[in-house]
């Protein structure tokens, strides 16, 4: 009961307290925390990179979706090889309207471990799409995403639920 | 409950995580982190390293175990080029004068800058850089060599048609590969394009094939935006050949990845590339020859295997002898794994590990004396190193 209480107090702090104004730092054993936080929750990890011309394209597409989709658990991952200015992650998340979205980045340059970390043969190419569903079961969509493929997948888990 | 407490472990989590991000101030991260070699006449081993906004260089005598005091090259602040792919690096012509090229950024965009500044005084001081082309558009990816008569032949990619194409309001794919001669002692000559629409954000390979006859690796971009190899071989100073295809990856990708080629011309003409791709062909890192720059490249050699993160492959010819690194990953550390060939390509030695290290690393590269060929490696944790390699692994 205690607990419940203690979980619910930060639940609500969490909801009314100011928005981060910085992505999360993604560091070694960022990804373990970052899935046990979504585990059991369908969720949708979206690499992309101030570096990477595509992804900034493809971002108001993402904005979209997330606005017609508010139940869509979208956690975002600046998965730039050079570690970026977070100041400048975020105001580009906010241009496009996606600020509010959980947002992390890569902060260390030891690049090959975050990435194998998530998954071994990921080479580090951007755009990238992770879709995990209630089970732990991974999709994954490289380069920019047919976002059918994504609403398709969200109705998927709504109805399995 | 399981879900309440998950959303109450990211919010935990994500307070300290918060918390915990002090240390990436804006500007104290963006910095190259790169150490490129060239061994002068003398047997003195050159490295040319960014400093934050510096470039500066460093003289060994005594293959890298010490170096002279830094000299800089760069007087003033720049905002150095910090991509994946982009290198300060260095040449030295056989009269011991040295050229040093880099790039900065002119904008938030990502519009490059290519400069040179040289030495003729055996690197005791530098002219103060200087643009390499007069074109202000965008340049970067710059790479200099010196070819078998002394001459200093530089190569970029450049951004000029790109703007003309818009102004003209049509659509331009990519970069173009551009190069210039030195003209004198003092300059760069003009710039002329070898090939319109390659890639834009991957190194150049750079051999020659003889006197004035550079030859260049690069991601090209085929009909259907498909980000192949191709390597260009100039006919003559001025006259660049057509693009010879290294092989068909089909990797298709509306980007550029940041992880370029290397290129490797053996005393008996043969071409040796190494490269990475992500098609749907094939992925991963691989090796092809062919015979020479008008011949087909044989069939692809995969480089160790792609859940390894197999990446930044490089080639070197040393006399008959011909070197090939690259970096993978096991997921505890990184290693330089490295084989050699006796017989122009055809086989090679089993891969051995020649060095490793559990932290951010530069590319490996290759480099040789009179006598041998080194790894030439920097890495966060143990500095920079230069290893030597034998003849047989």
């Amino acid at each position: 009961m205690r607990l419940s209480l203690f979980l619910a107090l930060l639940l609500g702090l969490a909801t009314v307290g100011p928005a981060k104004a910085d992505p999360l730092p993604f560091e070694r054993g960022s990804w373990a925390k970052l899935s046990a936080a979504h585990a059991g929750q369908p969720t949708v990890i979206h690499f992309w990179g101030l570096t990477c011309a595509p992804c900034l394209v493809e971002m108001p597409q993402w904005a979209a979706l997330k606005k017609a989709r508010p139940d869509m658990r979208l956690v975002l991952v600046a998965a730039d090889p050079v570690p970026q200015d977070p100041e400048r992650l975020d105001a580009t998340l906010a241009r496009f309207g996606l600020d509010k979205a959980e947002s992390w980045s890569f902060t260390d340059r030891f690049y090959e471990r975050l990435r194998y970390e998530i998954d071994p043969a990921w080479a580090g190419e951007l755009p990238r799409t992770v879709m995990i569903d209630r089970d732990g079961k991974a999709t994954v969509l490289p380069g920019v995403a047919d976002l059918a493929q994504v609403r398709q997948w969200l109705d998927a888990q709504s109805k399995s639920h | 409950m399981r879900p309440l407490l998950a959303l109450a472990a990211l919010v935990l989590f994500g307070s300290t995580a918060a918390a915990q991000h002090q240390h990436g101030k804006p500007g104290s991260i963006l910095e190259a982190f790169t150490a490129t070699p060239a061994f002068g006449p003398d047997g003195a081993l050159w490295v040319v390293r960014p400093n934050i906004d510096r470039v500066v260089v460093q003289r060994s005598a005594d293959l890298g175990k010490t170096f002279d005091a830094p000299v800089t090259v760069t007087p003033d602040p720049m905002n150095l080029d910090w991509g994946p792919d982009a290198r300060a690096r260095i040449v030295v012509d056989p009269k011991g004068q040295l050229v040093v090229t880099f790039g900065t950024f002119q904008d938030k965009n990502f519009n490059g800058r290519a400069y040179f500044a040289r030495s003729s005084d055996g690197g005791a001081s530098f002219t103060k850089p200087r643009p390499i082309t007069a074109d202000t558009t965008s340049q970067r990816f710059e790479v200099a060599g010196v070819d078998p008569d002394g001459r200093v032949f530089a190569a970029w990619l450049d951004k000029r048609n790109v703007a003309k194409a818009r102004a003209a309001g049509k659509a331009y794919d990519g970069a173009a590969l551009a190069y210039a001669w030195e003209d004198g002692d003092a300059d760069f000559g003009n710039t002329a394009i070898a090939l319109d629409n390659t890639c834009e954000c991957c190194r150049l390979g750079l051999a020659f094939a003889g006197a004035g006859r550079p030859a260049v690796v690069f991601r090209n971009i085929f009909p259907g935006s498909v980000r192949d190899h191709g390597v260009i071989t100039f006919r003559d100073p001025a006259t660049p050949g057509p693009v010879r295809r290294v092989s068909v990856d089909d990797w298709k990708i509306e980007a550029c990845p940041h992880h370029g080629p290397s290129l490797a011309i053996a005393p008996d003409g043969s071409y040796h590339v190494a490269w990475f791709t992500d098609g749907s062909v094939r992925k991963g890192l691989f090796y092809a020859r062919a015979d020479s720059g008008d011949a087909p490249y044989s069939q692809p050699r995969p480089l160790s295997a792609a859940n390894r993160q197999p990446s930044r492959p490089y080639l070197l010819a040393n006399g008959p002898a011909l070197h090939l690194v690259w970096k993978e990953f096991d997921g505890d550390k990184v290693a330089v794994r490295w084989q050699v060939s006796h017989d122009s390509g055809r086989q090679w030695s089993a891969p051995r590990t020649v060095a490793e290290t559990a932290d951010a690393s530069d590319h490996p590269l290759l480099v040789a004396d009179k006598q041998r060929a080194y790894l030439s490696w920097l890495t966060k944790n143990e500095g920079y190193r230069l290893i030597p390699l034998g003849d047989q692994p």
